[in-house]
């Protein structure tokens, strides 16, 4: 079967740190790296870095490219990988162009620029840079594994509110589903509320700070379905399958979920929208 | 006696009167082996049809439609002002090198602010951070403005400021220096760059949306008409739409749709078009090719004058006149061989000479790798000081009017900018034309054609991708003091702690005020100003009252 196989694009995200207005580089560059066959995203002017390395996250890209022409890359592209490490995301490979004097690049590598690209740099240079320097080598997404199992059954649907309260009579009084119970997840900073239906569950979502992911989705996308989650027998040989595949990974491998559950989630950018967790149940 | 021969006669007599108060730099002019140089060379002794042409196209110097220039002698009266523009670090540095270039013979100052002046924040905003003093001076107060032009009368100078979005704040600044250093604001010259709509466009350095920056831009049309009646209210820029990629052609265009948007701003608010109209200046750029480069300043001013004579009806000839300042094209100048780039720029500024330019700025030949060190900022002058003092071409008047190739090529210029100016016209204006991003579009795709043009070696660039050299050695660079950002903050803590709080706050409570109503903002911010509030402070006044502009395009 051929669904999901194709190659995962390399995604850009170029980003103009600090006040500089001069934008034609980047400009010229992101269609650069599109015309080459890569997903961009471009942040706009006047990004701190703290908002680049959120984007690069959130975005979940492979590689930042930074521009500056106004003299500022020594004390802003730094500050960009800084963050990335900080947030455990320093598998990303961060590259610079622009006004940049030759004594600063051997600065910037040390503080982990992989590459400084000045003017005169064509294109092409840039591209195969990025290409063979991006940790996730496109040659990874090998043929994957023979057949497999389908999961065994829906283990539970996620789905973000903004409040369980209002939300709730749907589900117990329309539907007359039970309220299994409810708890609050503080470092998801979501409240969850578990409703049965069969052997699978619903899971009503609401965010209790801005910070959430769920708030973030709410913000994005409104109210609605959040996730999928399938119980599998082994979560570790799905994530491998799926990594294997070329499907990214929002965790590279299992963790526990509670409830006796170790879980992994699946980017929805390589899903088709769809955010995807596996769940295997370690104890009843 | 022709028509052509009339006209031709009366612009000799009228040019005679008016040397008797302007006169020409020399007696008489001859090239080195003593062949005479006329005034001006017209075609005397052509068929009528060729003189019905000439006088409809062309004209005389000094006479609508301007296309040979905007004086009756041009350079054989005055060179163009020779105006560098500079500004790095601290308003004490800056000092320096603007007394330096005034001792190496320069003629006007041009002063660069750093990105969070140009974008009203503080040194000590933390949106600075990295950018104080980088790619120009850093003000924040009235204090750094005097420091800035210590020692320099204001009276004896004209300054040009490249400040768009905050543009009142620091004309309001240079104002309280003047009265500080006892010159009325009636004397003062210079000019604002207070063209908002290419910064959208092209340059970056916004900070309100569109409609309140209109509002401040005809605020200081209104208020300096009547006060600072010499100063050039706004300088409309095509440089940096050129900078960012665009053709010649559409350089012209969108200068002037930007142009018609403003003096229909102004008009739309019951100022009398030849009020303000005069004191409207160009700023525009000069790239390689060179007879291009020439015929769009010609064809510049030959649309000017049409549009501000037939479509807004101005009655006095100084709103018909396009008067421009040039700067060479930093986007031409290469990282490789960079004194290669003395010549680039020896062969840009020649056509902006050859084109009629009032002031010039010839650049670096560093700046694709810094700011320009002193003695790269020095061959830049020199390449001017040559060019007026030893090539011969400022001894007559617009020498290549009358060349087949040139006249071709002003023609084409003007009827392909005409194109774009209906097209955008029928949009509804620049505005909504900067709104829909189209103009933005139009650029990225040529920078985009630019480059692939370069990459595929279809347009060669020298040193570049071709005849490159290995090796090369790395050049001296200017640096910016990195603790600057530091430096400032603790002189902007001085200057909060020394200054009475009461009067800026109630003089930044009267701004707000004015701001949510309709009054001229220029007087509340000159005073608030005067006691020393600062540019940040006056800003996010500014921004609580119009909020922010947030780009829908990329």
């Amino acid at each position: 079967m051929e669904y999901g196989m194709e190659e995962r694009k390399i995604r850009v995200l170029v980003a103009k740190p600090g006040l500089d207005g001069h934008d034609r580089g980047a400009l010229v560059i992101a269609q650069g790296l599109k015309d080459a066959g890569m997903e961009v995203i471009y942040t706009g002017l006047r990004q701190t870095p703290e908002q680049i390395v959120a984007a690069a996250i959130q975005e979940d890209v492979d590689c930042i490219g930074l521009s500056s022409l106004s003299g500022a890359h020594l004390e802003l592209f730094p500050e960009v990988v800084r963050l990335l490490r900080e947030q455990g995301a320093d598998d990303v490979l961060v590259i610079g162009g622009g006004v940049i004097p030759q004594e600063d690049i051997p600065v910037l590598k040390e503080a982990g620029i992989a590459a400084v690209f000045t003017p005169g740099t064509s294109i092409q240079e840039t591209v195969e840079f990025i290409r063979k320097n991006v940790r996730r080598h496109e040659s990874d997404s090998q043929a994957p594994a023979g057949p497999v199992e389908p999961p065994e059954q829906i283990d539970h649907i996620g789905i973000a509110v903004s409040s369980i309260r209002e939300a709730l009579p749907f589900y117990t009084e329309q539907l007359g589903m039970r309220l299994i119970h409810e708890e609050e997840i503080a470092d998801q900073q979501v409240r969850a509320a578990f409703l049965a239906v069969g052997e699978s569950t619903v899971e009503l979502l609401e965010p209790t700070s801005s910070d959430s992911p769920i708030a973030k989705f709410l913000a994005k996308r409104g109210p609605g379905i959040h996730h999928i989650a399938y119980r599998v027998r082994d979560v570790a040989a799905r994530l491998e399958r799926a990594r294997k595949s070329g499907y990214a990974l929002i965790d590279e491998a299992p963790r526990p979920g509670g409830h006796g559950k170790l879980i992994a989630f699946v980017h929805p950018k390589s899903t088709g929208g769809v955010l995807t967790e596996f769940c295997q149940r370690i104890s009843e | 006696m022709s028509d052509f021969d009339v006209r031709y006669r009366k612009w000799e007599e009228d040019t005679e009167k008016s040397l008797q108060k302007f006169p020409e730099r020399k007696k008489s002019f001859v090239t080195s082996s003593g062949i005479p140089v006329d005034r001006l060379y017209v075609p005397r002794g052509a068929g009528e049809e060729e003189q019905r042409a000439y006088l409809d196209k062309l004209g005389f110097p000094g006479e609508y439609p301007y296309t040979r220039g905007i004086q009756r002698t041009m350079y054989r009266g005055r060179f163009w002002t020779m105006r560098q523009y500079a500004g790095y670090g601290s308003a004490e540095e800056t000092n320096r090198r603007f007394r330096f270039l005034l001792e190496q013979g320069q003629t006007g100052l041009s002063t660069a602010f750093d990105l969070p002046t140009q974008i009203g924040y503080d040194s000590d905003h933390p949106m600075a951070r990295g950018e104080v003093g980088k790619v120009g001076v850093a003000i924040s107060s009235l204090k750094d403005m005097e420091q800035l032009f210590e020692g320099i009368p204001l009276d004896r100078v004209t300054t040009s400021m490249t400040i768009n979005a905050p543009a009142s704040v620091l004309l309001a600044m240079y104002i309280a220096v003047g009265e500080k250093q006892g010159v009325p604001k009636e004397k003062l010259g210079g000019t604002i760059q207070n063209d908002i709509l290419k910064e959208y466009v092209a340059r970056g350095t916004y900070i309100f949306p569109p409609k309140p920056s209109m509002r401040l831009i005809t605020d200081i049309f209104a208020y300096c008409s009547e006060h600072v009646p010499n100063w050039n209210t706004i300088s409309i820029s095509g440089y940096h739409i050129r900078e960012a990629g665009s053709t010649a052609v559409q350089e012209v265009a969108f200068t002037l749709s930007n142009a018609i948007a403003y003096v229909q701003a102004a008009v739309d608010r019951g100022l009398d078009v030849d009020t303000f109209a005069p004191r409207l200046s160009f700023f525009f750029n000069a790239h390689n090719n060179f007879f291009e480069e020439i015929a769009k300043f010609r064809a510049a001013r030959r649309l000017w004058a049409k549009i501000m004579r037939e479509r807004f009806g101005a009655k006095n000839p100084k709103s018909w006149q396009l008067r421009f300042h040039t700067q060479t094209g930093g986007s031409t100048l290469t990282a490789q061989q960079p004194d290669n780039n003395i010549v680039r720029v020896t062969i840009q500024a020649l056509a902006a000479v050859l084109g009629g330019t009032q002031s010039l700025h010839t650049n670096s030949r560093d700046e694709a790798l810094a700011l320009p060190t002193e003695e790269s900022a020095r061959i830049a002058l020199r390449t001017q000081q040559i060019i007026a003092y030893e090539s011969g071409v400022a001894d007559t008047v617009d020498p290549l009017g009358g060349s087949y190739y040139v006249e071709y090529l002003t023609d084409e210029i003007e009827r392909r900018a005409l194109e774009y100016i209906e097209k955008i016209d029928e949009m509804g204006g620049a505005v909504q034309a900067v709104e829909l991003g189209y103009m933005q579009q139009e650029i990225r795709e040529a920078a985009y054609r630019t480059q692939m043009a370069v990459e595929s070696g279809e347009e060669v660039v020298v040193g570049l991708n071709a005849f490159r050299v290995e090796d090369e050695p790395q050049p001296e660079l200017l640096r910016v003091d990195p603790n600057l950002g530091k430096i400032r903050a603790e002189q902007l803590a001085e200057l909060r702690a020394g200054r009475s709080q009461r009067d800026v706050e109630e003089k930044l409570a009267a701004l707000k005020r004015a701001a949510e109503g309709t009054d001229n903002l220029m007087p509340y911010i000159l005073d608030a100003v005067r006691v020393y509030a600062t540019l940040g402070e006056i800003c996010d006044v500014l921004r609580s009252v119009f909020g922010e502009y947030r780009p829908s395009h990329w």
